[in-house]
């Protein structure tokens, strides 16, 4: 376990290191909850709500994004094309250590990032959660995950680094503007809507929107099960895909 | 004399394609041991079957009578293994590569010391990225080495380097091998395999062509030199 901590410490230092994860998902977020509370931030965007308590789940949700769709991903398949997976089988130790400890990275990643957020929107521009935020908590944590397991999925089945960079362009980029992540989901015609709700994401943060804003919607459970179901699918389908070189 | 890697009638293809063709040979504990042969012959494959990273279609390969693909972690306690051409990640210095590798080990070697021992210690605080070549395979060597190994394979470690980087590496080796490491190599340059190696095997599209210490192998054939009889031994032209 000490050992297991000495190797993650290393590896966190350097994803810190490299900016790209901190730019994309952390300053971003934090920036556009600036703008869109210098817009329209205490405007309503619904009956008894403002836009800022419409957008505090999304914005959060954005962390998740970059961590699982570019930061997983493109950190494995770059070690992959490294050998420095394939060097972890001549080691005593399991090459699940150096998985776990991106894995753990990339969630630390995500956790700054909504830790920034919340920070900036309870401190300076007085949000106050109107649903329970232990709840919410647990919503965070399985969007966190079943993004992941995608994330994961994309590592195992794209083979080189170029497919990678590829695919995660082909995601990424879709998800953070379609699902609500930056652009608010409710300024969608219905159509988009209806189009953008088979992406997994918007599932997830429509989850952690109900929660936040306290909403009875009939559905949470369906979302909750939908969220677990891909969870289970993609971990299973890249346990069994993967490869080490 | 114990032999401490064993390999017999190791066999392997891809795609239908026999890449090792039943290879049989053993190291001795303590000795210099080459693995020659073109690119594409077979070496690096031999070795990631030796080590348990594939699996053989049939034959074995042990080191201290271990299987590896079941005695992972007791094997590479004792193992080093520098891959061909590999690399490390983005933006890692080196005191951090070498604390992240002495973390896999129960009992590590002091790092400061390989450094010292491989004249890397001013690069200590550099990143890896940014040294040169000869510095990085270097490095290679002193990380293959942090779990003061009985027995390291190093893969094709010379390739790239100039005649004094190449010199100053196969000084290092010689003190290792004072030390009593057994030491696993493969190599393209037939002067390092003559100036390091005790004993050599030959391989040719998967098969192994002839084996034994370098001054065996240069006798049988009609020439004086290892380059030439190597060449001899791959049925290519030797021109004078
Ligand atoms: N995973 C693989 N799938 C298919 N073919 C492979 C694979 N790995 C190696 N080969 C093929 O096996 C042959 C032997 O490869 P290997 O890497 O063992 O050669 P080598 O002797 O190490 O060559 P070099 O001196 O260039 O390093 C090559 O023709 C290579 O294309
Ligand atoms: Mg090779």
């Amino acid at each position: 376990m000490k050992r297991f901590l000495k190797l993650y410490m290393i590896e966190q230092k350097l994803a810190l290191r490299s900016s790209d994860m901190l730019t994309f998902g952390v300053a971003m977020p934090v920036g556009v909850l600036i703008l869109i509370n210098m817009i329209a931030g205490s405007k309503q965007a619904g009956a008894g709500f403002t836009y800022l308590d419409s957008s505090f789940a999304s914005l959060i949700a954005v962390g998740i994004c970059a961590s699982a769709f570019m930061g997983i991903p493109l950190t494995i398949a770059d070690y992959r094309d490294k050998k420095i997976l394939k060097h972890f089988f001549t080691t005593p130790c399991s090459p699940m250590w150096i998985l776990g400890s991106d894995m753990l990275c990339c969630g630390v990643t995500a956790l700054l990032s909504a830790v920034s957020v919340a920070f900036v929107s309870v401190v300076f521009l007085g949000y106050k959660m109107q649903g329970n935020v232990l709840a919410f908590m647990g919503s965070w944590l399985l969007t966190l995950v079943s993004m992941f397991s995608i994330g994961l999925l994309m590592a195992s089945l794209c083979r080189t680094v170029k497919s990678v960079n590829a695919v995660t362009t082909l995601v990424y980029f879709p998800m953070l503007f379609l699902s609500g992540a930056t652009i608010p989901y409710e300024l969608f015609p219905s159509g988009l809507q209806k189009a953008t709700g088979v992406l997994p994401l918007t599932q997830g943060i429509k989850l952690m929107k109900a929660v936040s804003m306290g909403a009875e919607i009939e559905n949470v459970w369906k979302i909750v099960m939908l969220l677990v179901g891909i969870t289970l699918i993609c971990t299973v389908v890249s346990v069994k895909t993967f490869r080490w070189e | 004399m114990n032999a401490c890697i064993e390999v017999k009638d190791l066999t392997k293809s891809f795609n239908g394609r026999v890449v090792v063709d039943g290879i049989t040979f053993h190291v001795e504990e303590g000795e210099v041991f080459g693995l020659l042969g073109h690119n594409g012959a077979g070496k690096s494959t031999t070795i990631d079957l030796l080590l348990g990273l594939k699996k053989p279609d049939c034959g074995t390969g042990t080191i201290f009578g271990l299987d590896p693909r079941t005695n992972r972690k007791a094997i590479f306690e004792r193992v080093g293994v520098q891959l061909q051409s590999s690399n490390y990640q983005n933006n890692i210095r080196v005191d951090e590569l070498c604390k992240e590798m002495s973390a896999l080990y129960k009992k590590p070697e002091d790092y400061h010391r390989l450094l010292q021992f491989f004249s890397l210690e001013k690069f200590e605080k550099s990143q890896v990225n940014k040294l040169s070549g000869g510095e990085r395979q270097r490095l290679s060597v002193a990380l293959a080495l942090i779990n003061k190994p009985e027995i390291v394979f190093l893969d094709e470690l010379t390739t790239g380097l100039d005649t004094a980087a190449r010199r100053e590496v196969w000084r290092h080796l010689k003190e290792l091998k004072k030390k009593g490491t057994t030491i696993f190599l493969t190599t393209h340059y037939m002067e390092e395999a003559e100036s390091l190696c005790d004993r050599i095997v030959l391989i040719k599209d998967g098969s192994k062509v002839t084996e034994g210490t370098v001054k065996n192998v240069i006798e049988n054939s009609p020439y004086e030199n290892l380059e030439e009889a190597y060449l001899w031994y791959m049925g290519e032209e030797v021109t004078q």
